[in-house]
């Protein structure tokens, strides 16, 4: 490609929906990954699309138009990525209090909620455990195949004049006078004034090639997948001890259920959250933990067989907060990272946030929470 | 002669000698089809017979997915061809 | 202790020579009988020298300090400290065993290759339909056409005839002359001559006319289509022959099974015919402490060369002497199977016999369609992306059977070769067998 105005570098569905509203906007843009399309943290998670997890503040804020940003992509680009609006059901496994004060200050930041009592929620549920008597129903939280939105995004940016090139590693991040020029990869060197860093976990690592500093570090989280069953979890269900788990920064194991049917048939069951960096061993102990919150959230699950469990790492920032803006350092430099868990939901929020700043163009909301400047007076 | 057992494969009783696998009873008694797939409803039968590939599954009391090839028939069992 | 997992003629010789000093050991396998896929059997052995089972059961059974575990099947292995815990399921509950040793002996499968109606019910490996035979005593059909590549088509072939079955078409994809191609293998294994004679004079007897350079390119609803191919394989459309039959058995070599020795850690390489198989020393030690793998996958090289693989691990991992005639009794095998790899190699030209509408992976009824489809639309380029697109791979078998057949048909596609890294990944299986999830959590600690 001759000249692009714009380079993001990761082709996960962070990456992939920044070049499609870069594009959209007019931009002519180049993606580079090192790997295929979603072959990063996109290709190791279960889509969730999640409002229900979020406190309010700005992350809940970006979440709620990032959702409907979902829908309207999927009318852009075509339906062809399984987005499903399921609704999430969360559950108190003790006490409802912190989980209906919750929802209660959730709703009034433009969450739909809707409180279950013991028919409600197991109408909505009916095999899990007749003990569980309250809990709140999520109808915004929705579903995606997030390797196929990636690759759908990918191919509706190259139809509208931007280029993919797959398997290029960034070698080095050229920067002249304190602004960035271009990228040199295993597969050519690329110009452009404006280079956008959506490499997920590994985003820290190209910040420092141009001489700068994120602070990211991987977290990493293992999926059950069962075999093929009859349809046993109607929506995203989880444990309201997920969201505490969310927002932890205890590096140790912490595992809280997240158990949900898919498509195909298989059951998901996620999520345990542990910083031991790129270990990318099996952990057997933990797998057996999920297996028993998730029976003990549907009993009917004993008798349905654990098929491959497979990990991830999700990108992790030390306050939890996405980073989306430009760099402190280097002019011309964006990031778009640091999405946790919740990068597939956040992506096309985010890919908006950072295409209206590019553009100096008013947004749906201030970005300066997301800003890559809170870290510049770290020390190192 | 081992001894003769019968159990009931989709509501038919099969008969067989002791030891032998589901899939190797049903298949002697004139059936080859165990179980049609989840999308495509198309027959499947034995395939790897060593219960490497997963195509003979079914349904032994009620427990799904249990392959068919490797599980000795048992008297009264009740298989089906899914759940 | 030392824990042997397979009890087939690798894990059987290294139980019985690890025995010898008098170490502890447990041999796990998922059967209810001794000897693995080669030695299956209902009451005695039979077939080719097949007086070596029987002896080497003898042994086993009567080894005071040999614990057979039957019917066990592991689904994982965890390193325990120094030690090596493997749990397994037996009989609907979880239990686990550790030990100080761990020889892996977990053998291999036919490998399969798609065509039109290999899924569909008649179609069959040649293992399926020895094991419904050898294992079950019941005929897969009536009419049988034995196909594919490799030395097995033999045994399976007459073993059918000679239970009764009307072998009706016996079908080589390559050219008899192969073997002329390697004089230095059959020299160094004279023995084998002798099993050439053995099968030669049992296909007389049932007068069976095996035929080369064909395949099986078709089979509908008791149809099968017989079609040569050329040296590469690619189909002769206008040299096809349609007939009816019961059954097809097909068979293209074999896979060994990588999944528990994956899940140990141990190091992989892509053998001299691009099948993936563990790196040994010497020893059979592989390159994890306290490991050893014997047998298929350290390479398909047959009972013979398993056999004395598996009693050289089973020496070493008891710390007794291997002498040098073992030795070289394997290096010998070694020489024979490696000119086996050789002489019976897959070519390229199975990727053009598969139609759109065929089913790649059977578990997801995921057809070839939507796998060019995920390339050239979506633009998969290698079989991990493919298979995240297509859900090629992550049905119930895990891709024990298409995983490598989605590799090259991927690679095909992009004009790519298969990388070494792609094959080794693909064989990547943390959870070696279903679980039930209720089992699992009630392990917990």
């Amino acid at each position: 490609m001759q000249s692009p105005d714009a380079i993001v570098i990761g082709a996960g569905i962070v990456g992939a929906s920044s070049a499609l509203s870069l594009t959209n906007a007019g931009l002519k843009v180049l993606v580079i990954d090192r790997g295929a399309v979603s072959s990063g943290t996109t290709g190791a998670g279960e889509g969730n699309i999640l409002v229900s997890d979020k406190d309010p503040g700005p992350e809940l804020t970006l979440a709620l138009r990032s959702r409907d940003l979902w829908f309207e992509m999927q009318d852009d680009v075509g339906d062809s990525f399984e987005l499903e609006a399921k609704g999430g059901v969360v559950v108190a496994r003790h006490d409802d209090g912190p989980l209906l004060k919750l929802a209660a200050e959730q709703s009034q930041h433009g969450v739909t909620t809707q409180k279950l009592n013991q028919s409600s929620l197991h109408e909505l549920e009916p095999y899990l455990h007749p003990d569980f008597h309250s809990g709140v129903f999520y109808p915004q939280d929705a579903q995606c195949q997030p390797m196929l939105a990636a690759a759908q995004v990918i191919r509706t940016v190259i139809a509208r004049g931007g280029a993919f090139i797959s398997q290029a590693k960034v070698t080095r991040i050229v920067v002249e006078n304190g602004a960035v020029a271009g990228i040199e990869t295993s597969k050519g060197v690329f110009r452009a004034p404006i280079i956008i860093n959506a490499t997920g976990t590994w985003a820290g690592e190209l910040a420092q090639m141009a001489g700068s500093h994120l602070p990211i570090a991987p977290r990493k989280g293992f999926i059950l997948v069962t075999e093929p069953t009859k349809k046993y979890v109607f929506h995203k269900v989880y444990d309201s001890d997920y969201v505490t788990n969310v927002a932890s920064s205890d590096a140790d194991l912490q595992t809280s259920t997240v158990v949900e049917g898919t498509r195909s048939g298989t059951i998901l069951i996620g999520a345990s959250r542990e910083r031991i960096g790129f270990d990318g061993s099996m952990n057997y102990e933990i797998l057996r933990r999920l297996a028993a919150q998730a029976t003990s959230l549907f009993p009917v699950l004993r008798d349905v067989q654990l098929l491959r469990a497979y990990r991830g790492f999700r990108p992790y920032a030390p306050d939890h907060l996405p980073v989306i803006g430009e760099d402190s350092k280097v002019r011309g430099l964006w990031h778009s990272a640091g999405h946790e868990g919740a990068g597939i939901g956040l992506a096309p929020g985010s890919a908006a946030l950072i295409t209206d700043a590019i553009l100096g163009r008013e947004s749906f909301m201030d970005g300066s929470p997301f800003s890559p400047h809170r870290f510049a007076t770290v020390s190192l | 002669m081992s001894k003769q057992i019968s159990f009931t494969f989709n509501g038919v009783a099969v008969q067989c000698e002791e030891g032998q696998s589901i899939a190797a009873a049903v298949i002697n008694s004139g059936t080859l089809a165990l179980r049609k797939t989840r999308f495509g409803e198309e027959p499947r039968s034995i395939f790897c017979g060593i219960g490497i590939c997963f195509d003979c599954v079914v349904v032994v009391d009620g427990v799904a997915n249990q392959r068919s090839c490797l599980i000795e028939a048992k008297a009264d069992m009740n298989i089906e061809s899914s759940s | 202790m030392i824990i042997v997992i397979g009890a087939g003629p690798a894990g059987l010789a290294a139980a019985e020579a690890a025995s010898r000093n008098g170490s502890e050991v447990a041999l796990i396998d998922s059967a209810s009988r001794l000897g693995g896929q080669y030695w299956r059997h209902r009451s005695t052995v039979t077939g080719y020298r097949s007086n070596r089972a029987d002896l080497l059961f003898a042994k086993v059974k009567s080894a005071a300090s040999i614990t057979y575990i039957s019917e066990a099947t592991v689904w994982s292995i965890e390193r325990d400290g120094e030690l090596i815990r493997v749990n397994y399921l037996q009989g609907g509950s979880e239990s686990s065993l550790t030990a100080e040793k761990l020889i892996l002996a977990t053998g291999a499968y036919d490998r399969s290759l798609p065509f039109p109606g290999w899924d569909q019910p008649g179609s069959m490996t040649p293992g399926a339909a020895q094991a419904l035979l050898k294992g079950h005593g019941i005929l897969a059909g009536q009419s049988v056409v034995v196909a594919g590549t490799g030395p097995f088509l033999l045994p399976v072939a007459t073993g059918l005839a000679q239970a009764g079955a009307k072998v009706v078409g016996l079908y080589e994809a390559h050219s008899p002359l192969r073997w002329l191609l390697s004089p230095q293998a059959l020299l160094l294994n004279v023995s084998k001559f002798a099993e050439l004679i053995y099968y030669a004079g049992l296909i007389r007897k049932y007068r069976m006319a095996p035929r080369f350079g064909r395949v099986v390119s078709r089979f509908d609803k008791g149809q099968v289509t017989i079609t040569s191919v050329n040296s590469s394989f690619a189909l002769k459309r206008k040299r096809a022959l349609t007939f009816e039959v019961d059954v097809v058995a097909v068979g293209w070599g074999f896979s060994p099974d990588l999944t528990l020795g994956g899940i140990v850690g141990c190091k992989e390489r892509v053998d001299v015919d691009g099948t993936t198989i563990f790196e040994v020393d010497g020893d059979q030690l592989s390159s994890q402490k306290n490991v050893w793998i014997a047998g298929e996958a350290t390479g398909i090289g047959g009972a013979d060369l398993s056999l004395l693989e598996g009693e050289i691990a089973g020496l070493s991992a008891s710390s007794q002497k291997i002498s040098s005639i073992l030795r070289f009794a394997r290096f010998r095998k070694q020489v024979f199977a490696d000119a086996l790899k050789c002489s019976y190699p897959v070519k390229d030209g199975w990727r053009s016999w598969a139609e759109k509408s065929t089913t790649i992976c059977r578990c997801e009824e995921v057809s070839l369609g939507e796998i060019e489809e995920s390339v050239a639309e979506l633009g998969a380029e290698d079989s991990r992306t493919a298979k995240l697109f297509t859900r090629a791979g992550m049905g119930l078998c895990q891709g024990r059977i298409c995983s490598r057949n989605v590799s090259e048909i991927v690679a095909g596609l992009t004009k790519c070769s298969v990388t070494d890294e792609e094959r080794i990944a693909s064989s990547n299986r943390p959870i070696a067998a279903p679980i039930a999830l209720g089992l699992l959590g009630d392990g917990k600690k």
